[in-house]
């Protein structure tokens, strides 16, 4: 089936390298987010898979078979774009069907798989209209169509809700999210934008400058981030970071200005570093409780600035000692700036990296004298 | 007195009005966000605040003087315009001190670059030229550019527009802190809601070539005036169903309530009602809510948060959850319900609030 693997993918334009020795396989039949900011590397992956660049070395096989030297056309992929394509003079209907018409298919099975693609686009209603005034989102909503009719091993998804209106939008993530699920093809999907990933794929492949970070199921990707990088990048706003000297000659315990008590590292063992060194304490805005007045366990910050997000929740940004925590809280905390606030968070919800910046595999917990060794 | 006012600004291209009587006055000392869509005229709004544009109509006025027919190098406004837009061929240094060449003020100039540039510690970075520096620094440069001139205004003109989702959000935080920095009054134009949620003390809502609602941000947020501004502040985008009102009875697709109007009318009139995303509850739903049953569109998971988009009797809402609570909604079919006293209810026509007060469930469906 149209398992997509690549192995070693390195590509360079010039002096620039944009994709650095890349190994990534994308399982048949599921959805793979390549997630990053501007300049990650993931349109050129998305690019050399397509076959629209080649790679400057490495090797692309798709269903088990090496594509690297075949040409974009023989490779069986449908791509959408940024910006959806439209053919100008064309009905909607043929506009889907175009890429099929070098198929050499019955008329009935064209029209069948034209048929299907628009009734899951539900674009019936537009079939009649010039597709050239559409706008962006209903051109996308034709472009999606084509790429599902051609029923490709493959399809590409490149950014393709960028240039829509926030209507659109919402439309256009519906649409996608029942191709995901309904259609059998693999699907490759380049965002930068993480809810979206979040939402649409069965796996994300978190890339920064031209390396993955990370391959793995949304909700993990969250919960769990393998960087530093990846605890900030996803949430809104992401992790917050607090860094502390550490010392492996202490059995893995720590003293953080998170808690008014010693903290450890579950697994001592397991933290590699040798020396002494700095960690950093990685927390998530939903993972601190603040309250107005002190509460067992809590330690004071002061509230530097505050400000309504999404659906209306207060986001606050906290002064901690020396380190700056955000946290999401009700109306009624931190009504006046400098204002003493109380924080109180679990140790297990807190991800620890090193100082190259890699999560430990072991978690934070409160560190009681029994547990000494 | 004001630091700028706009008294009765037109502007067209050919046959298209871009801006149509516009008033607006910025106060000292605060952030002042003006908010529209994408090509509601925001940047030309902009550029006549900077004297980059003559309007065809109407006075520009700086504290409380006319400064109309001024160009814009004797305004000493500090400008930041759209993406930052840096001279690719200039250093750091030169792209802070162009605003001051332009102007001819060359006395300090090394000093005064230095200075602002220490300001907005990107001192180290004055020879490199702009290919060389990342999102954020890029946005330090084009600041301390919009900055060199010791103006008391600042005008950012979308600055952001075009970045990055997480970009931007670290930018805006930064944003607000340097602004904060330097005392002035700023003037920023966005199509972003959360960059206003984020910046803004006064928010001023540009709509139809005109200023249709301004106001503090709470103000606006909490009660707008406008069901348009209801519309494009706040993330996601407020519901709206249709309504009827009938003397103070308000007929909606969920259910009636009553409502406090500032005038009664015996006919009924239609009704536009906003119902913001994080009003719409799914547990511990009140006696005296409005009821309906809805059927999941799509999830979209915001990592912390869920946005659940729905049907409910044929018309479409989102609403809204914490993931760290227990979700009642993991079914396709699920009740919500809305506290009547968190509608907003506006004239359909006119698109004007037309209730002041709380309203009251009188019937649910």
């Amino acid at each position: 089936m149209a398992e997509v693997e690549l192995a070693g993918i390195t590509k360079s334009f010039g002096g620039f390298v944009a994709v650095k020795d890349v190994s990534l396989h994308f399982p048949a039949h599921t959805t793979t987010c390549l997630l990053g900011p501007s300049g990650c590397g993931k349109t050129t992956l998305l690019r050399i898979i397509a076959g629209l660049e080649t790679p400057t070395s490495g090797t692309i096989s798709i269903g088990g078979q090496d594509v690297t030297r075949w040409p974009a056309r023989r490779r069986d992929i449908a791509m959408v774009f940024q910006y959806p394509v439209i053919y100008r003079g064309l009905s909607v209907f043929e506009n889907i069907a175009l890429p099929l018409r070098e198929q050499k298919l019955s008329k009935q099975e064209l029209t069948s798989r034209v048929e299907d693609a628009i009734g899951l686009l539900g674009l019936e209603r537009s079939l009649k209209m010039d597709p050239e005034r559409f706008d962006n989102g209903t051109r996308q909503r034709v472009a999606f169509a084509r790429a599902v009719a051609r029923r490709s091993s493959i399809i590409l998804f490149d950014e393709p809700i960028t240039n829509v209106d926030p209507e659109s939008k919402f439309r256009l993530k519906q649409d996608l999210k029942k191709i995901t699920e309904r259609v059998r093809q693999t699907i490759i999907y380049v965002t930068h934008d993480q809810n979206e990933a979040m939402t649409l794929a069965d796996q994300i492949v978190l890339l920064k400058d031209g390396e993955v970070l990370q391959q793995d199921a949304p909700r993990r990707v969250y919960n769990h981030p393998q960087q530093r990088f990846g605890g900030w990048f996803l949430g809104s706003p992401g992790m917050s970071f607090l860094e502390h000297p550490f010392d492996p000659a202490q059995g893995g315990r720590l003293q953080s200005d998170l808690f008014p008590f010693p903290v450890r590292i579950a697994q001592a063992q397991s933290v590699s570093v040798s020396a002494q060194t700095a960690l950093r304490l990685g927390i998530r805005p939903e993972h601190l409780r603040v309250s107005t007045m002190p509460e067992a366990d809590s330690v004071p910050g002061t509230v530097l600035r505050k400000f309504r997000g999404v659906a209306g929740q207060y986001l606050v940004a906290i002064k901690l000692s020396k380190h700056l925590v955000w946290a999401k809280v009700r109306h009624e905390v931190g009504k006046s700036l400098g204002e003493t606030v109380w924080l109180r968070c679990r140790p297990e919800a807190v991800t620890v990296f090193d100082d190259q910046d890699q999560a430990l595999s072991a978690g934070l917990v409160k560190d009681s004298p029994k547990d000494s060794p | 007195m004001f630091e700028v006012e706009l008294e009765n600004i037109s502007k067209s291209y050919g046959s298209e009005p871009v801006l149509d009587g516009v008033n607006l006055r910025f106060e000292r000392g605060r952030f002042s966000v003006v908010l529209g869509s994408p090509v509601s005229g925001k940047s030309v709004l902009m550029r006549l605040i900077m004297g980059l544009e003559p309007p065809d109509r109407g006075r520009v006025l700086y504290r409380g003087q006319e400064v109309t027919a001024q160009p814009a190098g004797l305004r000493n406004f500090g400008y930041v315009p759209q993406s930052f837009a840096l001279y690719p061929h200039y250093r750091v240094f030169d792209n802070i001190a162009y605003p001051l060449i332009l102007a001819k003020k060359k006395a300090n100039l090394q000093a005064r670059v230095e200075k602002v540039a220490q300001k907005l510690r990107i001192d180290h970075l004055l020879s490199k030229y702009p290919n060389q520096l990342s999102g954020g620094e890029k946005q330090r440069v084009a600041l301390a550019r919009g900055m060199i001139k010791d103006s008391s205004v600042f005008i950012l003109d979308d600055p952001l527009v075009g970045l990055d989702f997480k970009l931007r959000e670290s930018l805006f935080v930064d944003l607000r802190d340097m602004l904060s920095e330097v005392e002035g009054s700023v003037i920023y134009s966005t199509s972003d809601p959360l960059e206003t949620l984020a910046l803004a003390d006064d928010v001023f809502v540009l709509d139809d070539h005109r200023i249709i609602e301004s106001g503090s941000l709470d103000q606006l947020y909490e009660e707008p005036h406008q069901a348009r501004t209801l519309q494009i502040l706040g993330v996601p985008a407020a519901n709206f169903i249709e309504g009827k009102l009938t003397g103070r009875i308000c007929t909606t697709p969920l259910g009636e309530c009553e409502i406090e109007v500032a005038e009664e009318t015996a006919a009924s009139r239609a009704v536009r009602i906003g119902v913001r995303a994080e009003d719409i509850r799914f547990q511990d739903l009140g006696t005296s809510y409005l009821l309906g049953e809805g059927r999941v569109l799509l999830r979209e998971d915001l990592g912390a948060e869920t946005l659940l988009y729905f049907e409910a009797g044929g018309l479409r809402f989102v609403g809204f959850w914490s993931n760290g609570e227990a979700a009642p909604i993991q079914e396709e079919q699920f009740k919500f319900g809305v506290d009547p006293s968190s509608l907003h209810v506006f004239d359909a026509g006119s698109g004007t609030r037309v209730a002041e007060a709380r309203s009251v469930l009188v019937r649910s469906n």
